[in-house]
């Protein structure tokens, strides 16, 4: 039982999940349905980054092929958008496989930077195949509506779609990083010197770490399709990947629940809490709130300020306030003579 | 394990904060009070596209001129707006908030092609007007029977292209025509209609060359084919930086057309100075289309419109490059919008407004014209023919003015 | 035979701009093993600077130019010191996610102080070509590349031959034992960031001429420079200088060449052809490959 997680974390968890769309406004509730798809994507990232130590640049680009996926079934073959969810994983997982294959040889920084290619690569090929994809002009999805004879807002029936997801998707997180294959990732993070000595295959280890969390984000971004009800090149810019990574740090990589954090940044920073932000600050001195460029000198500077109040990210900052033996990701510059080629 | 915990109900806190704002109560009308109307529209404010930041400021400075007239049938337009960063999925989440959480009346001026793509079905859906889009893409005035709740105002890429076309076809002949044109909607909208324009003169187009703005290179490699096709009329359906580096580079490689066409987005004066600035040779004599009045051209110092124009940006946004079209811009929409607002009437509703929006006639006929378009610019929208703005002029750029050439043409009889 | 060396020129001018720009990333990333996201948009507010010193006029000001490097040598030094210090002891990913907060500060700023309006940046070199045999080789094309290469024959010596440069090679290659040998490693490390930020300067000032002073002016250039960096070695100065030469050649090649390689697909083709560099050179074509014992 306690590989799937802390019961009690996971029972308030779900209490609150219950009992959110009761206490927030119908527009509040469609947010909070993003943090919770925000959320399964952070948990499969974080597998990857997190426990197995490997940066992506890319993962935005996995959230697209499943958003994809689910957007050519539902508008080109009538598929249930549901039933679409979980095939938006396998393909972006397959992809994600096939793409760790090779990427995973590569030492730490060239992997970041190789997988920067993956969503660039992904928005020409949209762009390349328009019949396919719709090209610049993107599909539209149909809108939400409740289903399975359910009647509710629409809000309410997509938070619901989303936080089932990621009930079931956190558990299996858990799963993952508590077994035998968690540790090996973990030892891989930690020293590959180490872990190829105790007889663990790294490329294998990190390659199908790379698939598991394609997966995860393939099917954040089913939901995204279904929550967004369009998708086209612009949707999943090379930001969307960045912005996955900065929830990571400040939820604290390593930390599952930590990621609970870094899914209410990503979905709120930049719509409502920049913004919020900048009218305070507008009271005090005066300031244009709708100054091209504000938005974002408030995203950057906020992120910075989380950074130095917590570089290690919530969970880290949870580990430093009540204290704990794990260490998140290996210092910089480690004990004993730092030789270059050891974190290749 | 108490770690976990923690962290669990802190960030249950955090969300508790998050949405601890409830949405106003709605009203009769949403979005409209006995004293105000709350418009909001989404606008790239941030990324590459904010070059189109000054349009809503525009807007704002109209309908602050508005209010202290003393509003609109004694109501104040609120107008608010958000940066949507040109990325659809921020222009779908926003365009929530407007609708469900502040109630707008009505959402105005949204910009870009795709990202108000993504917002159509659910405004229509919503029966929320989304009134006077800030693209030209032609499906917006088109498929206004698909989406009753959408409506364009500028006029349409395509019939700009046909205008083109047709101009070839009357002024030069023999012309043998290089294109090049951005590889989305966009360009093809504009490609279209360009070859509907010329009719039986297509084949004169020797070269189309097609760019693609993510590939984030100048066109180089496109204008050496061009040059290479032996055209001696260069068309460009660009946006406006491949549009400054085609000229730069043609005249980099030697390239001497004729005759350049440049479509309106692109061909305002400061980009045009720029491509001068950077060493072009063959930017002057540009032949582009235009709608209203030009502020940087003094030949229209003197219309009343031009006056009011300055004025208003005087007093309203006095912060604003009053030269920049694209205030004009918006503040010629903004008189557009309160001309609507006051035919819907004291009892507003979203459905009175768009009846408004489909019978438009504004024209200096009926003395009621828009005071900031060019003279004899009609705004009519009758039954089944939904383009609100439709009329242009060709304009040659001489001397760094775009100087009219000519009548008002009908862009859509054009297509015909 | 024409087509092509209009091609290569091309090619070269375009490369020896991402290739200044990588150099600036592998500096840092040697010194600090960080990779500095945001170095494009540095080179970017420094080119803004030079604009507002040249009092947004239309005519090239060599004082300006160094005065920018001047500017941008402090500027990016002091960076280090406030910004990226204090992050020193965290993960190389938290210190990562602080540059890329800072790229989105600095583009976010040059938006607000500036304004996003495209702007003109003027070029030092004159607009005009020399025709050589049917090709038309653009003079400002000749000076980019000359200039370009110039501050990289610059660096070299300096790291080569003076004091300061050894011990900076010295506090790159390993922190611990420099510090030990009395080496004031923070302070080097400001200096890395200063040149960094200084060639930045030149690359943003060299290619605004062609692509327009805008926040988002280096962003494209930015993501050549990573594949250039890669393509080189991250490690190796010589390797990101040759990268950037070989991948601006390699796409305008592709772009003339290859007709099937259309233009949305020259950027995921080039990618693509990097990615199986690395898996033949995992560290680049310049890059040593460290041997590991187990």
């Amino acid at each position: 039982m306690r590989r799937l997680g802390n019961p009690i974390a996971f029972g308030v968890l779900v209490v609150a999940v219950v009992v959110a769309p009761f206490l927030f406004s119908n527009y509040r509730t469609y947010q909070l349905a993003f943090v919770g798809l925000y959320l399964v994507a952070l948990l499969g990232l974080d597998i990857l980054t997190g426990f197995t130590g490997q940066i992506s640049l890319g993962h935005g680009a996995f959230m697209g092929i499943g958003a994809y996926t689910t957007t050519i079934l539902v508008v080109d073959h009538g598929v249930r958008d549901l039933w679409t969810i979980p095939l938006g994983g396998l393909i972006a997982g397959v992809i994600g496989l096939a793409f760790g294959i090779p990427a995973t040889r590569f030492a730490g920084p060239y992997l970041a930077l190789a997988t920067f290619a993956i969503p660039l690569a992904f928005i020409g090929l949209l762009k390349r195949f328009p019949h396919f994809t719709g090209g610049n002009v993107g599909k539209n999805l149909p809108q939400l509506k409740a289903q399975l004879g359910w009647h509710t807002s629409p809000s309410i029936w997509f938070y619901v779609v989303c936080w089932a997801v990621a009930l079931v998707m956190l558990p299996v997180a858990f799963y993952v990083v508590r077994g035998r294959f968690g540790r090996a990732m973990r030892s891989v993070r930690d020293s590959e010197i180490a872990a190829t000595a105790n007889g663990i295959s790294t490329a294998g280890v990190k390659t199908l770490a790379f698939g598991i969390s394609a997966f995860y984000c393939g099917v954040a971004g089913s939901l995204y399709a279904i929550g967004i009800t369009y998708v086209n090149p612009d949707t999943f810019p090379i930001d969307l990947s960045i912005l996955l990574l900065v929830g990571i740090v400040l939820g604290g990589a390593g930390s599952l629940y930590g990621m609970l954090f870094g899914a209410l940044f990503v979905e709120f920073i930049r719509i409502s809490w920049g913004p919020a932000l900048l009218d305070l600050f507008s009271k005090v001195h005066h300031v244009d709130t709708h100054a091209p460029g504000s938005g974002l000198v408030v995203y950057g500077v906020v992120l910075l300020l989380v950074l130095y109040a917590a570089p290690a990210g919530a969970a880290g900052l949870a580990r430093f306030s009540f204290g704990s033996r794990t260490r998140i990701i290996r210092p910089r510059h480690p004990p004993g003579p730092p030789a270059k080629g050891e974190n290749a | 394990m108490r770690k976990t915990f923690l962290l669990v109900v802190a960030a249950l806190a955090v969300a508790a904060v998050v949405g601890a704002t409830a949405g106003a109560r709605p009203t009769a009308t949403p979005g409209v009070t006995a004293k105000t109307i709350l418009l909001e529209g989404t606008y790239p404010l941030s990324g590459p596209a904010s070059g189109y930041a000054p349009i809503p400021v525009g807007m704002g400075a109209y309908f602050s001129y508005v209010n202290a007239q003393g509003g609109v049938n004694g109501r104040k337009i609120t107008w608010k707006y958000d940066d949507d960063g040109y990325n659809p999925a921020n222009t779908v989440q926003i365009t929530h908030k407007y609708v469900e959480q502040d109630h707008a009346f009505a959402i105005v001026g949204g910009l870009g092609t795709e990202p108000q793509l993504a917002v159509r079905q659910y405004l229509n859906d919503n029966k929320v007007p989304q009134l006077f889009v800030a693209t030209g893409a032609t499906t917006f005035d088109r498929d206004y029977a698909q989406y009753p709740w959408t409506i364009g105002w500028q006029p349409d890429y395509e019939a700009e292209g046909a205008i083109y076309g047709k101009y070839i076809v009357a002024n030069m002949p023999n012309a043998k025509i290089g294109v090049l044109y951005q590889n989305d909607d966009y360009g093809h909208d504009y490609l279209r209609g360009f070859k509907a324009g010329l009719r039986s003169k297509q084949s004169q187009i020797v070269t189309a060359q097609a760019y693609d703005l993510s590939a984030t290179t100048p066109p180089a490699v496109q204008m050496a084919k061009i040059k290479a096709s032996g055209a001696d009329t260069l068309v460009l359906f660009a946006t406006p930086t491949p549009t400054i580096q085609a000229y730069v580079i043609g005249t980099k490689l030697g390239y001497k057309p004729t005759n350049v066409f440049t479509n309106s987005v692109s061909a305002t004066d400061p980009f045009l100075t720029i491509a001068e600035k950077s060493g072009s040779n063959i930017v002057e004599g540009t032949i582009s289309v235009n709608y209203l009045l030009d502020p940087s051209n003094p030949i229209y110092n003197k219309q009343p419109g031009m006056k009011l124009y300055r004025s208003i940006m005087a007093k309203y946004a006095p912060k604003a490059n009053a030269n920049d079209p694209l205030q004009l811009y918006g503040v010629a929409k903004a008189w557009n919008v309160v001309q609507l607002l006051k035919a819907a009437g004291k009892n507003l509703t979203r459905a009175g407004l768009m009846a408004q929006a489909r019978k438009m006639n504004y024209s200096t006929g009926q003395k009621n014209a828009n005071p900031f378009a060019l003279p004899g610019v009609v705004t009519f929208t009758h039954n089944n023919f939904q383009y609100p703005i439709s009329q242009v002029t060709v304009v040659k750029y001489v001397n760094h003015v775009f100087q009219p050439q000519g009548k008002l043409l009908a862009g859509r009889g054009a297509l015909r | 035979m024409q087509t092509f060396f209009q091609t290569l020129t091309t090619g070269l001018s375009d490369g020896s701009i991402y290739g200044s720009l990588a150099l600036a990333l592998v500096l840092i990333y040697k010194a600090t093993e960080v990779i500095n996201f945001a170095q494009g948009e540095m080179a970017m507010f420094t080119t803004y600077i030079a604009w507002a010193l040249m009092g947004h006029g239309s005519t090239f000001e060599w004082w300006a130019f160094f005065a920018t490097l001047g500017i941008a040598f402090v500027g990016g030094a002091a960076l280090q010191q406030t910004v990226i210090r204090p992050l020193e002891r965290a993960s190389v990913l938290t210190a990562v996610m602080a540059t890329i907060a800072l790229l989105v500060i600095l583009n976010g700023l040059a938006a607000w102080i500036w304004s996003p309006q495209l702007e003109f940046f003027p070029s030092p070199f004159p607009t005009s070509s020399w025709v050589i045999g049917g090709v038309h080789i653009s003079k400002q094309d000749v000076g980019t590349f000359g200039v370009v290469m110039a501050c990289v024959l610059v660096l070299w010596l300096f790291f080569r031959f003076t004091k300061l440069g050894l011990a900076m090679r010295a506090g790159a290659l390993n922190p611990n034992a420099a510090r030990l040998m009395g080496v004031r490693t923070s302070w080097l490390l400001a200096l890395g960031w200063g040149f960094a930020a200084a060639l930045g300067a030149v690359s943003g000032m060299m290619v605004a001429p062609t692509v327009f002073l805008t926040p988002n002016m280096m962003q494209a250039v930015l993501i050549y420079a990573f594949a250039a960096a890669i393509l080189g070695g991250l490690e190796s100065p010589v390797g990101a200088v040759a990268g950037g030469l070989g991948l601006g050649v390699l796409l305008n090649m592709l772009g003339q060449y290859v007709h099937p390689v259309t233009t949305e697909l020259r950027l995921p083709v080039a990618l693509g052809i990097l990615l199986v560099v690395l898996l033949v050179k995992p560290a680049g074509l310049f890059g040593r490959v460290v041997v590991r014992r187990v």
